[in-house]
């Protein structure tokens, strides 16, 4: 069960940080051409600042999912298999507590932020900008709680997960048609 | 005391491995809950969407979308042919050819582990069977892709950029020099070993081949070319370089090579994705942090503090060298960064320092750090391909590293080297 919420959650969470990412490069791109056409958006650095801070978010869920987020796990990995458990529940749970307080407190700020819009796109709502606060912060909660328990095996055997980043990242090269070496034949 | 109380939470957390970008979040927010009640809770949240909307930083997912599509494409195996069509004919050219090509591709990414991954799975093994030393060639290899993030395209300077209200653009050219430099002196030492130790050439030099690698790698030749010259001309800006860059990239490993199919290219977005944003949650966290920071004045007391010991510029300097060195042991170059930028600015602005210049000094720091343990993932990942163990790695080098060193030094204490071009260009 865990593990299909996981994958759905993961599909969910590729699929809109990509189109979020993409959306960005188009506006960007969109702009240069039509301020080399003589008609500068005027919309451009707001929208594409608005796209960043979604991007930002859903795509550190998406991150978390992966615990790909920067730490440093080296002195967690030296303490003996007693202690190493502790410091694993302790720091899950001061992620979760910090994004629980957060999405609470973003999700009070938007109704502070009723009535008001973006400068550029009067019809686009503050509420639905700003709303990226409080759903990412679920999300990325909901992303820590569904990979910890292959976060916590690899805790107990020991495993470095910078040096599983590392072999990652050495096996995609490989697969690549500039990293494929002779012996692996086409 | 808060300061003192705020650091030490921060390394507490970090050490019992909790996420950076969380950890700076967690002690900025119990500092501000404490100094002003849990009103500050609601401006952390404000300032949480705040701090990712940071737009001269929307360089960085497309550079990094840009990198990651290029990284999926055969474009670095046609750049070490045509480098060494062109130089492998030296002896220890093999050597040369990982500097130069490493020169031009590493950090294009974001991601130093992906790059190097990229071009160390062609050039280590080759280099293993040209009878290189596993631990020299893994060395070459892991010390010029750092090296690499001077010279822009550079993150780091992005990062740096929009956290220190720099120019990127001033920054980019700024990198030059001094990435020549270094580049320059790492051929040197490359020349030396293969003298001492007898490395191999590889073909001899042929006008025919040269032409035919040029032909095969024109497209990946000319692509920075194209940005970076239409960045520094004032054409675009970076921002907008950046987003030809994916537009470029695209169309070179789909139309021109036809080697991007749709597997590869959703792989290289979810990658271009996390990238950018374990980078963006550690700007935005910090964000709330700056916010604390200033409101407690530290950044101002910090610079006080050091201005009372000395006011000499490059006393200062040699301080935050030492620092930065320290502290590129055991953080992540952005991680760094955006610790410590917003706190040594202030400092920077008093004692008369060019912001371009630290800047690029910030960037020299980090790039050495990526090849110090314990936090040194380029390191590990060359050791990783090579198969050799990371204190043989070490001691082979010591003698780039040392390169780093200088190249460093002479940035430091010669500001003409980094800043010469960017007068010549801008006044």
């Amino acid at each position: 069960m865990t593990a299909l919420l996981r994958r759905l959650l993961e599909r969910l969470l590729e699929a809109i940080s990509i189109a979020l990412l993409l959306g960005l490069a188009v506006v960007v791109v969109l702009a240069v051409v039509m301020r080399y056409s003589g008609s500068s958006p005027v919309w451009y650095d707001e929208v594409a600042s608005v796209q960043l801070a979604w991007l930002t978010y859903f795509g550190a869920a998406y991150a978390a999912l992966k615990r790909a987020h920067l730490g440093f796990p080296g002195v967690v990995l030296k303490c003996g298999p007693r202690l190493r458990p502790v410091f694993f529940v302790l720091g899950e749970s001061i992620v979760i507590g910090f994004l629980v307080v957060m999405a609470w407190a973003g999700w009070v700020v938007l109704g502070v932020m009723a009535g008001e819009s973006l400068v550029s796109v009067p019809w686009l709502g503050l509420q639905v900008t700003q709303s990226v606060i409080p759903v990412g912060c679920a999300l990325f909660v909901l992303a820590q709680l569904l990979s910890a328990p292959d976060a916590w095996r690899r805790m107990r055997a020991g495993v470095d997960p910078e040096g599983a980043a590392i072999d990652e990242a050495i096996r995609h090269a490989r697969e690549t048609p500039a990293g494929r070496r002779p012996e692996d034949g086409a | 005391m808060t300061a003192a109380l705020v650091i030490a939470g921060l390394f507490a957390l970090i050490l019992i491995n909790v996420p950076i970008g969380v950890a700076i979040g967690v002690v900025a927010l119990l500092g501000m809950v404490a100094d002003r009640g849990t009103i500050a809770l609601y401006n952390a949240a404000l300032t949480l969407f705040d701090g990712a909307t940071n737009f001269p930083l929307i360089a960085i997912p497309l550079f990094i979308l840009a990198g990651a599509l290029m990284n999926t494409s055969s474009i670095s195996r046609r750049l070490i042919a045509f480098v060494t069509a062109l130089i492998g004919f030296i002896r220890g050219g093999l050597s040369m050819v990982n500097v130069g090509v490493s020169l031009f591709f590493a950090e294009i990414s974001g991601s130093a582990v992906a790059d190097v991954a990229a071009l160390g799975s062609v050039l280590i093994p080759a280099m293993k069977r040209r009878g290189y030393s596993p631990s020299f060639a893994a060395a070459v290899t892991s010390s010029s892709a750092s090296l690499a993030i001077i010279i822009p395209p550079s993150l780091p300077m992005i990062l740096y950029g929009a956290l220190a209200d720099t120019s990127i653009v001033r920054l980019f050219v700024a990198g030059i020099v001094p990435g020549l430099m270094g580049g320059f002196s790492m051929l040197l030492l490359c020349y030396w070993f293969a003298v001492r130790y007898d490395l191999p050439r590889e073909e001899g030099f042929d006008l025919g081949r040269l032409w035919r690698a040029f032909k095969e790698a024109i497209w990946a030749l000319f692509l920075p070319v194209i940005i970076l010259g239409g960045i520094f001309g004032g054409v675009v800006t970076a921002t907008e370089g950046a987003g030809l860059a994916v537009v470029a990239a695209l169309f070179i490993s789909a139309v021109v090579y036809r080697e991007l199919d749709w597997a590869r290219l959703r792989a290289a977005l979810a990658e271009g994705v996390v990238q950018t944003s374990v980078v963006m949650l550690l700007v935005a966290t910090s964000a709330v942090l700056g916010l604390y920071l200033t409101e407690i004045e530290l950044p101002q007391r910090l610079a006080q503090a050091i201005l009372n010991l000395t006011d000499n510029r490059f006393a200062v300097l040699a301080l935050l060298n030492a620092l930065l060195l320290v502290l590129g042991m055991f953080l992540h170059g952005a991680a760094a960064i955006i610790l410590i930028v917003p706190i040594v600015m202030p400092l920077i602005h008093q004692v008369g320092i060019d912001p371009i210049h630290f800047g690029i000094i910030l960037t020299l720091n980090l790039a050495i750090g990526q090849q110090t343990p314990p936090v040194a993932s380029v390191l590990v990942t060359s050791c990783s391909i090579a198969k050799a163990d990371i204190w043989s790695v070490t001691k082979s080098n010591i003698a780039f590293i040392g390169v780093l060193l200088f190249t460093l030094i002479v940035v430091t204490y010669i500001p003409a080297i980094p800043l010469s071009l960017v007068n010549l260009f801008y006044g």
